[in-house]
């Protein structure tokens, strides 16, 4: 049977479409996201109110949002495929590295229609300061980067563990306070108007960090 | 018209063990060559699909190593994939996309050039052309054993590791095993985990595993 050329491309590619497809067809994890954020958010500022003056508090909650819609989806990348028994099916198909950057692009696709909607929604109910947009979405982007990285690494190793689900939160913890302490820390900055190079370049480091750690990883993780 | 490729498939001092629990596959010695189909029979627990696992790069064996090598060129287990087909009752696939959906993915994954076409084929040889746009999620036992077998024919893998292929299967499943293992055995090799008379009885070669059956707790 002929072959394409480049087939690792095309290998993480359709298994990216792959994940994208099911995703839509279960709506397994974005239905849960986004409305884990919309219930949260809306559940913060009837209690508290639109609080413009407090950009310190402002970025703990867009974190806070960000991260607990993502993990309560996220995780389940690799879970789901063990628990319907598909990840055999990869294994036959895709080397585990492979499996894992198409996963990892999947995470990352997925962070981002999260964000598209919990942060315009986070804007205009919590009656945040007007962003200094380039700052803003540098480390949005970076934090996104570092969040998918991590939950990939983290859904790939406890993929095959008995207790998945309480070891993706224990396991998860001490890999996404990083993330978090530099997304908040970054975010707050820009909205005081100081420097985010700081935290830019610690979530830049920490993603490269995550990604190469990854690649190390990914090929030994699934040998019995 | 290619010729077929030379396939040779070994083992050597070959041993698992699930942590205490030995299995039949214990300092096998083995090699097989193409064209033909071997029958790798022995009591239930004595390690035929640890045997299977291990020679498609699943399992990392205890101790001893395995080769596939085709046309001379030897393939490390990570890389095997791409030259065999594995049939296992382990093998589950995406029950929210169709039969058709299902192989189009795989053959997407493993690179091959007209995915469509090569799914929409190898669904017509197991003989569900006609259902190949169902959900996996209705299909019965049965129909997702031929999907397997669709599965591993996708790529026209040189070598086909069969885990018990009959199971579930219906008189006409069976035929389209026989007809499988008849095709493949001309054009390169066919492993075959079994105890039924009738499967044993496709292949001239036979590998016996003298484990004691349920694995040994020795």
């Amino acid at each position: 049977m002929p072959r394409a050329a480049s087939s690792s491309t095309a290998t993480v590619w359709a298994i990216l479409r792959k994940e994208c497809r099911s995703e839509w067809r279960t709506r397994y994890g974005l239905n849960a996201a986004v409305l884990f954020a919309v219930t949260s958010l809306t559940a913060v500022t009837f209690a508290a109110g639109r609080m413009p003056d407090r950009p310190d508090l402002l970025s703990a909650l867009l974190w806070i949002t960000l991260l607990f819609a993502a993990l309560s989806s996220m995780s389940h990348s690799f879970v789901r495929e063990m628990e319907s028994r598909t990840l055999l099916l990869m294994r036959l198909v895709a080397s585990p590295t492979e499996i894992a950057l198409g996963k990892l692009l999947f995470n990352l696709l997925f962070l981002v229609i999260v964000e598209v909607v919990t942060v315009p929604l986070f804007l205009l109910l919590t009656g945040a300061p007007p962003l200094r947009m380039a700052q803003f979405l540098l480390i949005l982007g970076l934090g996104t980067l570092s969040l998918a990285a991590s939950s990939t690494l983290v859904g790939a190793v406890i993929a095959q563990t008995r207790s998945r689900g309480a070891l993706f939160a224990g396991v998860s913890l001490p890999l996404l306070l990083p993330v978090l302490a530099s997304g908040v820390s970054g975010t707050r900055a820009q909205w005081d108007g100081m420097p985010v190079d700081g935290d830019a370049r610690l979530l830049a480091a920490y993603a490269v960090a995550l990604f190469g750690v990854s690649l190390l990883l990914y090929d030994h993780l699934w040998e019995d | 018209m290619t010729a077929a490729p030379a396939v040779r498939v070994g083992g050597s001092k070959l041993t698992h063990r699930y942590g205490r629990r030995a299995t039949g596959v214990s300092e096998l010695e083995f090699e097989f060559g193409s064209p033909g189909a071997v029958a790798v029979t022995g009591p239930n627990g004595s390690g035929k699909s640890t045997l299977l696992r291990i020679l498609a790069g699943l399992l990392r064996p205890t101790a001893g190593s395995t080769t596939v090598s085709v046309d001379g060129r030897d393939h490390r287990p990570a890389d095997r994939r791409d030259v065999l087909g594995f049939v296992t009752p382990e093998l589950s696939f995406y029950e929210e996309f169709t039969a058709t959906e299902n192989l189009v993915f795989a053959a997407e994954a493993r690179g091959l050039e007209a995915p469509a076409h090569a799914a929409s084929a190898a669904l017509a040889r197991v003989g569900l052309g006609t259902r190949a746009g169902d959900r996996v999620a209705v299909y019965s036992s049965g129909m997702k054993q031929r999907l397997r077998l669709a599965f591993a024919l996708l790529h026209e893998p040189p070598v086909l590791l069969l885990d018990e292929p009959g199971s579930h299967l219906d008189e006409a499943g069976r035929e389209a095993v026989r007809d499988v293992v008849s095709q493949q055995s001309a054009r390169g090799l066919v492993l075959l985990a079994t105890n039924d008379p009738e499967e044993i009885q496709l292949a001239a070669r036979r590998l016996e595993l003298h484990g004691h059956g349920l694995g040994d707790p020795a």
